[in-house]
């Protein structure tokens, strides 16, 4: 269990001109977690304004990103470009060029897109005027004559009988909706437009042209093809395009991403007319050879000064300047802990001042799923995709997610074979007494007898039964969960005490301390007392006496700052021991469902019928194993989980910390070549 | 029918905090779900909040394993 690294603050001060020179050496030395500044902190220092050349490496990232857009690129270089290279082509405008082609190719490509789609629009309408018997010069140029052309949802020419002159062309299908063009006086054209409304008149433009429209139709046809044709040549382009210059795009971003931030430092730090400050922290213990990498590289161009170190008492932070209230954590945990951090950032980041969670979820975390899962065979699938999760896996919430697998586990497998004795649900072992739920190895495979090691390595002699020993299973968890939550009780009074003293600690979290305890002990006593009417005498006497006596002083000890929460918080600890519970609800679940199938399956096979009757308990076994197996992954990893979560972490972390980011740049697609540092 | 009862009585148990922690948990379920599309980063305290109704059910099946398998192996 350990605390955040112990941060200082330094402030590296120097003449404005050497500014860019001071923010490159920050980046190379990767240690420093920059402060923000804020206007009015000081007098006649103000937010700096952006480096040279920052605002046109801006609006070139902008443009690389267009054409990068345009071209569908997510690509990155196979073999990162030198910086130099990059550099020199950038300014000597090879991107202005590539950019240029791209948009004209692009360009194209929008116009011939635009374009086919309107012709789209226009062959659907000639189609539609084909079923029509009439040319397309007939449609307009009339005075005195109005014409309406459209689809509607039933046939109008019934209804338009009743107005004079009018001439009506239909053509009715089945499957399709009735197309029709009428032809209305021009002062019949109100009334007319009310009946056509009537029948869901949806008009359709008919486009410029002469002859029948069927004709017409087959050359917009033949155009849209043409077109097409284009842009399959069109689109072959960019796709060489994006191959010849994909990387070099893709360099090219990276390369003015950095310039963009490194030039926009200024605005984070305070600035004079002749002079910058910038404010940091540093870890402690490096403070030193960074100052001397620092001023070695800046050349007596700018001085560094260490502030202050940190402390992790709270009134150190209150009483700091607003930007400085806050130090950032660095977590510092060993290789293993280490990859356990993801799942305490999944709730926070720790504080500067608290102990970090991630040793508790690399023990418990494991632990618990482990225990949940109980089952030998269970247990190798996940050690197998564990490890290939951790080895290959790109994502860190992977990486994560295949390291609780793995660990999970070697603690499934460990529980599996050495507590429980078990595989598929099964016992290694048969049980001295035979009954349904005694499927297992032994009677299965037909061994007469194990050998004296084996048998003298599995508790009991036949394990633990998951549906037998119910009460001690449910026993054992709740004294996990009792040790677990007493850590957790433990951690949160030490975070008090670094944090605030003695008093407070002991105010805060020391009377929780000494309540849950004596409830453990009160509860105990009266389950023995209740469940298995033993009398209150001797031991039990004891038990209860001390246990009410714990409960008193904790009480005592809270009350002064907790209030009435002191009671109202008492069932609340109950509630959190028999949480723990689920540890063994959960394996019965499974184990439950594990000895359905296993008893279906072993009915059909052993009833030494037909082979279908073999294949269908196969299969049951089959699917019914890799169906728990699945849930397994569901029930116990989230439930593991939301023990730590929950239960335990509520109890000591705040969370809320600013994660120690220092000054870097993480090249993927460019690199520095020494020669040129 | 002693026997039948306390099979009745668990399958309540289960039944009923399962319903339950449902109801409750559809309600934080949904806002949690909605909280994260804006900020992934909200995951881990989501799950916390989805997760707390989840002991009603625990309970209820722990209440009906006790049923089963303590009371009814007495019968």
């Amino acid at each position: 269990m350990s605390l955040p690294e112990s941060m200082s603050r330094v402030v590296i001060v120097g003449s404005r001109a050497h500014l860019d020179k001071a923010i490159e050496a920050l980046y190379e030395s990767e240690i420093l977690h920059l402060v923000d500044y804020t206007n009015g902190s000081d007098d006649g220092f103000f937010i700096g304004r952006p480096l040279k050349g920052s605002q046109e490496a801006s609006e070139r990232l902008l443009r690389i990103r267009a054409a990068e857009k345009e071209l569908g690129l997510k690509a990155s270089a196979e073999d990162p470009f030198p910086v130099k290279d990059i550099r020199a082509q950038i300014s000597a405008g090879k991107v202005d060029e590539i950019e240029k082609e791209v948009f004209a190719v692009a360009d194209e490509r929008n116009n011939l897109v635009q374009r086919i789609s309107d012709l789209e629009a226009i062959h659907r309408n000639l189609s539609l005027l084909s079923r029509l018997p009439l040319d397309m010069e007939l449609y307009s140029g009339y005075d005195s004559v109005k014409v309406f052309i459209g689809t509607f949802k039933t046939d109008p020419t019934e209804a338009l009988s009743g107005l004079e002159n009018a001439e009506v062309f239909t053509d009715v299908r089945k499957s399709e909706a009735p197309v029709a063009a009428v032809f209305v006086k021009a002062s019949d054209s109100d009334k007319a437009s009310a009946i056509l409304s009537d029948h869901r008149y949806s008009e359709i433009p008919v486009p410029e042209g002469s002859g029948p429209p069927g004709l017409m139709a087959e050359k917009v046809a033949a155009e849209i093809a043409d077109l097409n044709a284009r842009l399959e040549e069109i689109g072959r382009n960019m796709a060489e395009f994006s191959e010849k210059h994909g990387a070099f795009l893709a360099a090219s971003d990276e390369e003015l991403s950095i310039q963009v931030e490194k030039g926009e430092i200024p605005l984070r730090i305070a600035t004079s007319d002749y002079s910058f400050v910038i404010d940091g922290w540093v870890p402690s213990v490096q403070v030193e050879s960074a100052k001397a990498e620092l001023e070695a590289k800046l050349e007596g161009t700018a001085y560094v000064e260490f502030q202050e170190t940190r402390g992790r008492k709270q009134h150190e932070s209150d009483e700091a300047e607003p930007r400085f209230k806050t130090a950032p954590s660095k977590m510092k945990n060993g290789e293993m802990a280490a990859k356990f951090e993801y799942p305490t950032k999944l709730v926070s980041t720790p504080k500067y001042n608290e102990l970090d969670p991630s040793i508790l979820m690399a023990v418990f975390l494991p632990f618990f799923f482990g225990f949940m899962v109980g089952d030998a065979a269970y247990a190798l699938p996940f050690i197998i995709l564990g490890l290939y999760g951790i080895k290959n896996a790109k994502s860190q919430e992977f990486r994560a997610i295949g390291t609780v697998l793995f660990f999970g586990g070697i603690w499934a497998f460990i529980f599996g074979f050495f507590f429980f004795g078990e595989m598929l649900g099964m016992h290694f072992i048969a049980p001295d007494e035979f009954d349904a739920l005694t499927v297992n190895w032994q009677d299965l495979l037909g061994i007469a007898s194990y050998p004296d090691w084996f048998v003298s390595i599995i508790p009991g002699g036949h394990g633990v039964g998951k549906l037998v020993d119910v009460t001690f299973l449910l026993k054992v968890s709740v004294y996990m969960g009792i040790v677990h939550l007493f850590i957790a009780y433990a951690i949160g009074f030490y975070n008090s005490y670094i944090q605030h003293g003695l008093k407070e600690a002991m105010q805060h979290n020391g009377g929780w301390l000494f309540i849950l305890v004596g409830l453990v002990m009160v509860c105990y006593a009266m389950t023995e007392v209740l469940f298995y009417s033993k009398a209150i005498e001797g031991v039990l006497l004891y038990t209860l006496l001390a246990g009410v006596i714990l409960l008193l002083i904790g009480a005592v000890i809270a009350w002064p700052v907790e209030k009435a929460q002191v009671i109202m918080e008492m069932p609340g600890i109950v509630g959190n021991i028999l949480s723990y519970t689920r540890l063994a609800a959960i394996g019965m679940s499974k184990a439950g469902m594990a000895l359905a199938f296993n008893y279906m399956s072993i009915i059909m096979i052993g009833s030494g019928g037909d082979i279908v009757s073999y294949i269908a308990g196969f299969l049951i076994f089959l699917i019914g194993h890799l169906m728990i197996w699945v849930l397994a992954i569901l029930s116990a990893g989230l439930h593991a989980l939301r023990l730590q979560f929950v239960e335990a972490m509520n109890k000591f972390f705040v969370g809320g910390g600013d994660e120690y980011a220092p000054l870097m740049v993480k090249r993927k697609n460019t690199k520095i070549v020494e020669t040129e540092v | 029918m002693e026997l039948g009862l306390i099979a009745i009585g668990a399958g309540l148990a289960v039944g009923i905090t399962g319903l339950a922690s449902g109801w409750a948990e559809k309600d934080v379920g949904a806002a949690a779900v909605g909280a994260m599309t804006e900020d992934p980063s909200l995951f881990g305290k989501g799950m916390i909040l989805m997760v707390l109704p989840e002991t009603i059910v625990i309970f209820g099946l722990v209440v009906a394993i006790l049923l089963i398998f303590v009371t009814g192996a007495s019968v």
